[in-house]
């Protein structure tokens, strides 16, 4: 009795709560890029996730370069050494984007759709760019040790039924973005100018009138998510693979994620890649082996206990947005007033 | 090899205006889009069957054929239809090679090829739908309808004693019509499908697909996909997750780049591949490997012999017309005749110069029915020691 | 320059770009060209429609689109009866369960008040609605499917003349926009551009699964035509009557076995080009009739209105216009015209391919159209559908041959020229951010911005 009510909590960790917490992170970090830009700079980027698509590949071609010279992190990935620099290049591309596109219409003050149109075109630039560079196929540069525990060791270990894996990407993620979230509100919250962009961000006119530069903020705000996007791409592309078309398909559940949570809210960014996560991986997983485990073999149900098939497994975060929108337009976390 | 190859394409589409010894041969695939890391080898088989041909001097007179690619998108049939209408009407191509994708390539068939009367041999477009099609003889495949793999896999896991399997299959016509024809055929033959679940090329994370999978119970996934997508992200969150560790592929996830992604663990997996273990098949491997295309790359067999048939039938004609190549294409690729295969294209240009008959088996052994299609003979591959071994031939 | 100027201009640029393919590669070509773009146009007008008279931001064409494509496999396919006597009872009670459900929803929504209460009635009849219907939807969903399916596996149509789905497919476009209208109206521009994008997505995703309604992804082919089959055309004596009139004189100058291998060419080609003037007059019919619906809108006391509210919402808020239920009928109609457009290009495909629906194609280029052509403006947004169009297509060979150039004085086996030789058909999205970019920045308006009509400009 007490191994089948293991086995069934074993069960679901390794295919609903690790994999949900692990694409939870993924989601969170980029989310938390997108809703930095919204709060900050007031437009939703449609760029993002193919900037994040550059960072990576910027991540990918260093790898290769110091996998070449023979450099190498011991278990863990060589990424990791690659990305302060590949973190660099993307600041700089993203500053010069911001200066040449998006400075133009600041000063303007256009309106936010104008913002969005213009990322889309920053979108087609950096999407023909990255296939430009790099090619359109899949590429992969992760190195070092795969599993922190593979499933036959746990079944070994445990002597249970179901085994549990955790990869070294997963925990590298989940331990990143742990570190990343508290850096971040750090500087929101202790440093000067992370509170000069949270009072640029809920009222511009006040904060210029207190003297706060809005250049450097603007600046400061795309460093950081540019940062964000580097190392989400790579943590992203380390755990599956890199292949651009990949990354274009993340932005809709990245702005889901971010406007459930409440957008302009780093904190709903977080809370909303969790909640899209765990919807899409509990929604569509099949309870069929679980529900055995628990209940009594009479009881035990014949058909597979799937909500919704996998087939809308995509449509889930938009089906969450929707109803998100309908019931509580703000988020979960009061967002920005839309 | 690959390089200069590579080169030589550069250099026939800059040639300008082709010289009058040119005939030009559209290879239409998808160079962006779901299969886009497949395309490059097939395109270069293609042509490697061409160079073979220019090489050797032989085809009508000395005319050597130019490859002219177009991109077909697999997916977007407006651009595809776009693409072939360029490659028909202004490049005036002779034939094509193409098109990949049997959603697309329905399309150019229907709406470019069919009407302007231009043979299209496609190496990949497998959907049992595309047997349907009303095409006046002008439409054939080198690779087999997916109708009969479906039977072939329904035998092969009955004659292993599996029972019952889950099913996953990419999302597009390919692996539906695979997947339907297989249910059928297993379970008519007893088999019980567990439970069957599409999956999405060009995602990362599939262990949702996965976890629906395996609740199911079954032992065994039968993998419906292509070996450099989402097939191959589906057997790594399987065997990550411990869901399962036996599988059954087929033809799109039989090649090496999977062993080497996958290594050891994939011992043990069972798959079928059109194609025989023929002379010719193996010939046209080493031929390939040292034109630097992928050994064992999906559809490189299909599409060398594509390219090889549309070269013989301009030959068997007498010309690069259009209709003459329709006319031709059947019995150049059928018996009686001399049997020719991979490498030896110059000694078929040579006996069909001299008024004989050839029966081109080439690489995948082609023999095409009433209405252009190969029955196809399946190879049954087992995973031993991270490669692919052939058990027998179905 | 003047704006009349600019508009002739404009256009015989683009008639003579046209030209340039009929001579450079071929007429078939360029009318193909031609037909996609006023299609395109269409789509633009569409789109324009909403973002040039409300400033509505609607990302989610894609689904309009999907919707006219369903569409005309609804109403021209034959029935197929066997799907209908495996399936079809059961799929009508499981489609009166989902309608109680809704009727349920709809009830307690007005009965009940704004609160928790509200919200878990809801959300109880909607668990239990679904708990309802399932027991019939799958099983008769199953049968459907089963029957045949390599072939058929859905209901069929209606056997209807396909021209009708035009007007079907914007019903449906306009039912759809209804709801998501409902939906997503009141909120900011960029949260709307991201729930219709949203919702687009689940359309296609309704639209690629429901083997039963339109086969998903194993695509519906064989679409009947509304204009005659070149194969016919081939066979007809009467064209090839027509096709040895016209070109006589080059026909003359040959003879014997060299005069019928020409004359068939010349067959082939003609009839090719026909059938496309055919698609292109209907097209263009359709493209004329939308275009001067739009105009006439556009220059009422309705269009004066909206785009009144479209510049101070809150002054027209003050004075008591419903804002919402204006945006409404804006987005309805806007979205109803993408469904015509998309009911227009799967006739032409032939066949439905959910698969071929992406937001890049679809939607982003789309925007592109109506941002460069002139955001606002009508004939802005039909010029942008045809030159955004007709660089998209180009763009791949003209690019390769741009690279080609450029790289002429390099090695032909240098890997720098393989690479880029290889890669250059993704410098078409490279040019189309650019150009969007440019045109944003320094031509905003777009080429043929909007013309602003005030009161001080009345003569």
């Amino acid at each position: 009795m007490a191994t089948d009510f293991l086995n069934a909590l074993i069960l679901l960790a390794n295919f609903v709560i690790v994999p949900g917490v692990a694409y939870g992170s993924q989601l969170a970090l980029g989310a938390l890029g997108i809703t930095l830009v919204y709060a900050v700079l007031r437009f939703a980027n449609f760029a993002h996730s193919d900037t994040m698509a550059f960072g990576t590949m910027s991540t990918v071609l260093i790898t290769w370069w110091f996998q070449s010279l023979g450099i190498s992190f011991g278990p863990l990935p060589t990424a990791l050494l690659a990305l302060p620099f590949a973190i660099i290049i993307t600041i700089g591309v993203v500053l010069i984007t911001d200066r040449t596109v998006y400075r133009f219409y600041r000063s303007k003050r256009s309106s936010p759709a104008i913002f969005v149109i213009a990322s889309i075109g920053v979108m087609f630039l950096m999407n023909g760019l990255v296939r430009f560079i790099i090619g359109p196929d899949d590429q992969r540069f992760v190195d070092g040790e795969r599993f922190i525990i593979t499933a036959r060791n746990f079944k070994k270990m445990t002597g249970l039924d179901e085994g549990l894996a955790i990869k070294v990407t997963q925990g590298l993620t989940i331990v990143i973005a742990v570190i990343l979230v508290i850096a971040l509100f750090w500087f929101l919250n202790r440093t000067r100018s992370g509170k000069a962009m949270r009072a640029y961000s809920d009222n511009e006119d006040l904060a210029l009138l207190s003297g706060i530069d809005p250049e450097r903020v603007v600046m400061v705000t795309w460093i950081i998510t540019a940062a964000l996007m580097t190392i989400a791409g790579t943590l992203y592309g380390l755990d599956k693979s890199f292949k651009p078309f990949t990354y274009f398909n993340l932005l809709l559940p990245f702005f889901a994620a971010a406007i459930v949570g409440g957008i302009g809210q780093p904190v709903g960014a977080i809370i909303g890649g969790y909640v899209i996560a765990f919807s899409e991986v509990s929604i569509t997983y099949a309870y069929k082996k679980f529900l055995k485990y628990l209940v009594a073999d009479d009881w035990a149900p014949e058909g597979l206990v799937q909500l919704l098939s996998t087939d809308y497994k995509f449509a889930v975060s938009f089906i969450i947005l929707v109803v998100v929108l309908l019931i509580r337009p703000t988020g979960i976390i009061r967002g920005k007033v839309v | 090899m690959k390089k200069l190859l590579l080169a030589s394409t550069v250099l026939a589409m800059t040639a300008g205006p082709a010289l009058a010894e040119d005939i030009k041969v559209g290879v239409l695939l998808g160079y962006t889009g779901p299969i886009e890391s497949l395309t490059p080898d097939m395109a270069a088989s293609a042509e490697l069957a061409f160079k073979e041909v220019n090489a050797s001097g032989l085809l009508l007179g000395g005319k050597k054929i130019i490859s002219v690619r177009a991109d077909s998108t697999c997916v977007d049939s407006a651009a595809a239809t776009t693409a072939a209408e360029k490659l028909v009407t202004s490049d005036k191509v002779a034939a094509i090679m193409g098109a990949d994708c049997s959603g697309v390539t329905g399309a150019v068939a229907n709406n470019v090829a069919v009407p302007n009367g231009v043979v299209m041999v496609s190496p990949s477009a497998t959907s049992p739908g595309l047997s349907a099609l009303k095409d006046k003889g002008y439409f054939f495949r080198t690779s087999p309808s997916d109708a009969r793999q479906g039977e072939v896999l329904a035998t092969v896991l009955q004659s292993r004693g599996i029972k019952e399997v889950a099913v996953t299959y990419t999302n597009n016509d390919y692996g539906k019509g695979l997947s339907d024809s297989f249910s059928n055929s297993f379970k008519a033959v007893g088999g019980k499908i567990s439970i069957t679940a599409a999956h999405e090329d060009g995602k990362a994370d599939y262990s949702a697909e996965v976890g629906a999978l395996s609740a199911a119970g079954s032992k065994h996934l039968a993998v419906f996909g292509y070996l450099d997508q989402g097939g191959k992200g589906i057997i790594q969150a399987s065997l990550d997750s411990g869901a399962f560790d036996k599988f059954i592929l087929a033809d799109g996830m039989i090649g090496e780049s999977l062993t080497k992604a996958i290594g050891k663990d994939l011992d043990g997996a069972i798959g079928t591949l059109p194609g025989g273990e023929s002379k010719g098949a193996t010939s046209f491997q080493s031929m390939a490997e040292k034109a630097g295309i992928k050994k064992g790359g999906p559809f490189t067999a299909e599409s060398y012999d594509a390219g090889a048939l549309i070269a013989f039938a301009m030959q068997a004609a007498g010309s690069a017309d259009r209709a003459a190549i329709q006319s031709k294409l059947m019995m150049v690729a059928n018996a009686p005749g001399e049997k020719i295969m991979p490498g030896e294209l110059a000694k078929g240009l040579k006996i069909l110069k001299d008024g004989g008959d050839i029966d081109y088996v080439g690489a995948t052994s082609v023999e095409f029915n009433k209405i252009g299609e190969v029955l196809g003979t399946y190879k049954e591959l087992e995973v031993k020691g991270g490669e692919f071994m052939t058990i027998k031939v179905h | 320059m003047n704006r009349p100027l600019r508009a002739v201009l404009s256009f015989s640029l683009i008639a003579v770009l046209f030209l340039f393919v009929g001579f450079g590669q071929s007429w078939s070509v360029a009318l193909a060209i031609f037909n996609l773009c006023l299609i395109s146009s269409v789509m633009a007008l569409g789109v324009n429609i909403q973002w040039g008279y409300a400033g509505l931001f609607n990302v989610g064409t894609m689904g309009f689109a999907a919707l006219g494509g369903v569409a005309t496999v609804l109403v021209s396919k034959a029935p197929i009866p066997e799907s209908w006597a495996a399936g079809g009872s059961d799929l009508m009670i499981a489609a009166l369960l989902t309608l109680l459900t809704i009727g349920a929803v709809v009830f307690a929504y007005r009965r009940t008040s704004k609160g928790p209460l509200r919200n878990i009635s809801i959300t109880v009849i909607i668990v239990v609605g679904f708990a309802v219907v399932r027991p019939f939807y799958d099983p008769a969903v199953a049968a459907i499917e089963s029957v045949n399916p390599a072939h058929a596996g859905y209901l069929g149509g209606l056997g209807l003349p396909i021209l009708f789905s035009w007007i079907v497919g914007g019903l449906f476009a306009a039912g759809a926009a209804w709801i998501v209208g409902k939906i997503a109206l009141g909120l900011r521009s960029d949260y709307l551009a991201i729930a219709t994008l949203g919702i687009a997505e689940i359309v296609l995703a309704v639209v690629k699964n429901e083997d039963w309604l339109t086969r998903g992804v194993k695509n519906v082919s064989g679409l009947p035509r509304p204009v005659p089959y070149e194969i016919d055309l081939q066979a007809s004596e009467r064209f090839i009557g027509w096709v040895e009139w016209l070109y006589e004189g080059t026909l003359g100058a040959v003879s014997g076995a060299d005069r019928s291998a020409l004359l068939n060419d010349l067959v082939i080609e003609s009839s090719s080009i026909f059938v496309k003037l055919c698609y292109s007059g209907l097209f263009a019919v359709v493209l004329i009739i939308v275009f001067m619906l739009s105009m006439r809108a556009l220059n009422s006391p309705w269009g004066r209105m909206m785009r009144a509210i479209r510049d101070n919402e809150t002054a027209a808020n003050a004075m008591g216009k419903n804002i919402t239920g204006r945006h409404l009928q804006v987005f309805i109609i806007g979205s109803a015209v993408v469904g015509v457009a998309g009911a227009m290009l799967t006739t032409l495909d032939g066949q439905l391919t959910p698969g071929s629906y992406n937001p890049l194609r679809f939607t982003f280029l789309i925007w592109v159209m109506v941002i460069v052509g002139g955001s606002g403006n009508n004939l802005g947004a039909v010029l942008g559908g045809f030159l955004i169009w007709f660089f998209w297509v180009e763009a791949e060979p003209v690019g390769v041959w741009l690279i080609d150039f450029a790289t002429s004085w390099m090695d032909g086996s240098n890997p720098i020229r393989l690479h880029l030789m290889n890669t250059a058909q993704h410098m078409r999205l490279f040019t189309m951010g650019l150009v969007l970019l440019l045109v944003m920045r320094f031509n905003p308006g777009g080429i043929l911005p909007e013309t602003v009509h005030r009161a001080t400009d009345q003569k």
